[in-house]
């Protein structure tokens, strides 16, 4: 900014004034804003030099921000009271010193660094309303003479345009401020980014569903879950004390934490002492976090869980409530070695529901929801997919009235959706040999009470494979032996557990493949028992090996549990091999199942 | 309906089994045959009406015969339906029952 000037009256000052006003209305920068006002002083009272201080945030000290003259000084700091400058502000008056080495408040060890030579100085004290916020000095006049006296022209015009440059530099920190509040809003949005990512993908073929809501940007709650190769889902809610920022990073951390540890930590309760550990290493001392973390298999209905402090989470029957047990140990990050406790459900087809306060703490008015109120409205949302329901469940709260007062997070797991799974993809299929023509392919339970209900089918299969009437008789028993080894030794008499019969005619026979998708069973643990032992036990693998031909686990990956083949070959085989070849290859393309 | 029906003849009692025997209801044999053991008195039992068999049921009639072993009483099969046989001869246990043609047969077997 230039400011040009024929007169130097008072006029000049006023139009100083008026465009400084103007130019800085337009200027959001305090250090051009400084530098701009000093050169506009100087030219205006025609001075050698000038210089312009600011108080510092302590207010003790006056630090030199913008200088005009042959030596700068910007950077120095003047305590307050001290020297020309030091002493306008702390008397809060304009100064006129006409020699400079006559005053004993100049202050010369700035002449004495620079090897300037103050003649006379004019010193005014800058102010917004009340508040003192500097000064600006201008030194020696070009002309040689002193400036005048304190009622002088130079000394009002110094005065008027302080004042005016006050108010710039006010007003140009007030825009820096907004300036800062806009950038810590931006990296507040981007953390509240981040810590939504930190929040698992939304997967509706999952029985398990999450809400995060945070009341301010940043959340101090936060839930995870994931699905392990053997479909058993990992899951964890957790609030961590206090809002805002510092809460925010510690979620993120014990979100990291759990997510890291979750995946080859089987057991909730170990899992939590570790994470505690963890924490109380490294948090600072006073911030805590409760939590709740535990495994569900969807093929069970089982659920194994811990809780360090947390509310108790809820299992909504149609019929019932039912509130676990209390928090049996302390939050995480309060003393270093915790036990914790494992408790295990069984789902039943329930609703398991983790939240944080801020749910049973939404208010209407002094009323507090609470659990009961919770549980009308799980009632009340009872149908639907799993997220709806729970959008349900806070768009009534909302609709409703009802006010958050903290951040809430809500999970909810649904064993009726269970046995979705099951439709689900599973590994490739291992393919069946070329000449296997697939007849049919079941899914059930593991359940005894399915037995029954297969025979039928697998004695119409061996017919349609052209075996004799004992030998089909023998086939349905080995094959019967086969499933229920699955419901006792894979399952472990668990009925949910899932198993799928695959049927293949063979040219010269049939083929059973039987999968299952219980952790992996070791072959010989299951051996068929010595015959001369007269007792229970062992006896069904006897039964396969003496009834099949050929009996042997298929490798697959690693959690993909277990599959068996099974093949049986007619004893006729070699007398009728070319007619079956004929009537296997009408079925070549219907290739499938396991 | 595994268990057909129980009765009491010349000092036995003859249990009846029927139909399928498998894992849903082996569990209902054993029980009826140790709860009929706690009499000490001899077992017959008419697999005549058995229509599958297998390994758990086969199981349920095995730990039978230990019980009435330990305790000095008999277990015998009788009237033994040829898919019933079949299982028992995979299991080689053909030799380890007692097996009669059917109850007169099993009553007159023995004074």
């Amino acid at each position: 900014m230039t400011i040009t000037t024929t007169n130097s009256g008072d006029s000049g000052a006023l139009n100083f004034a008026a465009t400084l006003a103007r130019s800085f209305a337009a200027s959001l920068n305090v250090d051009a804003t400084v530098g701009q006002a000093l050169a506009s002083i100087i030219q205006l009272l025609e001075t050698e030099a000038g210089s312009l201080f600011l108080l510092d945030d302590t207010g003790a000290m006056l630090v030199c921000r913008a200088s005009v003259g042959p030596v700068k000084i910007d950077g120095l700091a003047v305590p307050m009271g001290q020297g020309i400058v030091g002493r306008a502000v702390a008397e809060d008056r304009l100064l006129v010193v006409e020699n400079a080495y006559e005053d004993k408040n100049f202050f010369k060890a700035a002449d004495e660094r620079t090897g300037f030579v103050t003649r006379s100085i004019l010193c005014a004290p800058m102010r917004v309303g009340d508040k003192l916020i500097g000064a600006v000095q201008v030194l020696n006049k070009r002309s040689g003479h002193p400036f005048d006296g304190v009622d002088g022209k130079d000394a009002n015009m110094l005065q008027v345009m302080a004042n005016a440059a006050a108010l710039a530099i006010s007003n140009a920190r007030l825009a820096d401020q907004l300036l800062e509040q806009e950038r810590i809003k931006r990296e507040l949005e981007l953390a509240s980014e981040i810590q939504r990512s930190l929040l698992p993908a939304e997967d509706d073929d999952l029985p398990i569903c999450g809400i995060n809501r945070p009341i301010r940007e940043v959340s101090g709650d936060f839930y995870d879950y994931f699905e392990l190769p053997d479909g058993t889902i990992a899951f964890a809610l957790g609030d961590v004390s206090g809002k805002g920022m510092n809460a925010a990073l510690l979620m993120a951390k014990t979100a990291s934490l759990f997510r890291c540890l979750g995946k080859t930590i089987r057991d909730p309760a170990r899992l939590l002492s570790i994470l505690n550990r963890e924490i109380c290493e490294t948090t600072s001392r006073g911030m805590f976090v409760t939590m709740v973390a535990g495994l569900y298999e969807p093929a069970t209905g089982l659920l194994r869980y811990a809780n360090a402090g947390h509310l108790p989470p809820l299992i909504k029957f149609p019929d019932h409530l039912y509130e676990t047990v209390a928090p049996d140990a302390p939050p995480l990050g309060i003393l270093r070695d915790m036990h914790f406790i494992d408790h295990e459900i069984d789902l039943k087809g329930g609703l398991f529901v983790a939240f944080s306060d801020g749910l049973t703490e939404f208010r209407y008015g002094d009323e507090e929801l609470g659990v009961d109120g919770l549980n009308q409205l799980l009632e009340y949302a009872h149908d639907g997919p799993l997220r709806q329901r729970l959008e349900m469940v806070l768009a009534e709260l909302d609709q409703g009235g009802w006010q958050a007062k903290d951040d809430l997070t809500l999970l909810a797991i649904d064993d009726r959706a269970a046995g979705k799974a099951w439709q689900r993809e599973r590994v490739p299929a291992v393919a069946a040999p070329a000449e296997a023509d697939f007849l049919f392919g079941l899914s059930f339970p593991a359940d005894p009470s399915r037995l029954k209900m297969m025979r039928p089918a697998l004695e119409a299969a061996a017919k349609a494979c052209q075996f004799g009437e004992d030998e089909i008789q023998d086939l349905v028993l080995a094959a019967g032996e086969a499933i229920e080894n699955i419901m006792i030794h894979a399952y472990g008499g668990q009925v949910k557990g899932e198993i799928t019969l695959a049927v293949h005619r063979l040219p010269d026979g049939i083929m059973l493949r039987l999968r299952d998708f219980a952790p992996r069973v070791d072959a010989g643990k299951i051996e068929p028992r010595p015959l001369d032992e007269v007792r229970p036990g062992g006896l069904g693998t006897h039964f396969i090996r003496a009834i099949m031909d050929d009996a042997s686990f298929i490798p697959l990956p690693d959690g993909e549990g277990n599959l068996l083949e099974l093949v049986k070959r007619r004893k006729n085989a070699t007398e009728s091999a070319e007619a079956t070849a004929v009537a296997a290859a009408g079925g070549a393309d219907s290739k499938g199942g396991n | 309906m595994s268990v057909a029906n129980i009765k009491e003849e010349q000092g036995r009692i003859v249990i009846a089994l029927e139909g399928d025997i498998d894992l849903e209801n082996a569990g209902e044999v054993r029980k009826a045959l140790l709860a009929n053991l706690k009499q000490k008195k001899d077992l017959l039992i008419d697999l005549s009406a058995v229509s599958y068999i297998d390994s758990s049921g086969i199981a349920s009639l095995v730990e039978g015969l230990q019980v009435a072993r330990k305790q000095k009483n008999e277990l015998s099969l009788v009237s033994v339906s040829p898919r019933a046989l079949r299982v028992l001869e995979l299991a080689r246990l053909d030799k380890v029952f007692a097996i009669h043609a059917d109850v007169a047969t099993a009553l007159a077997a023995r004074p």
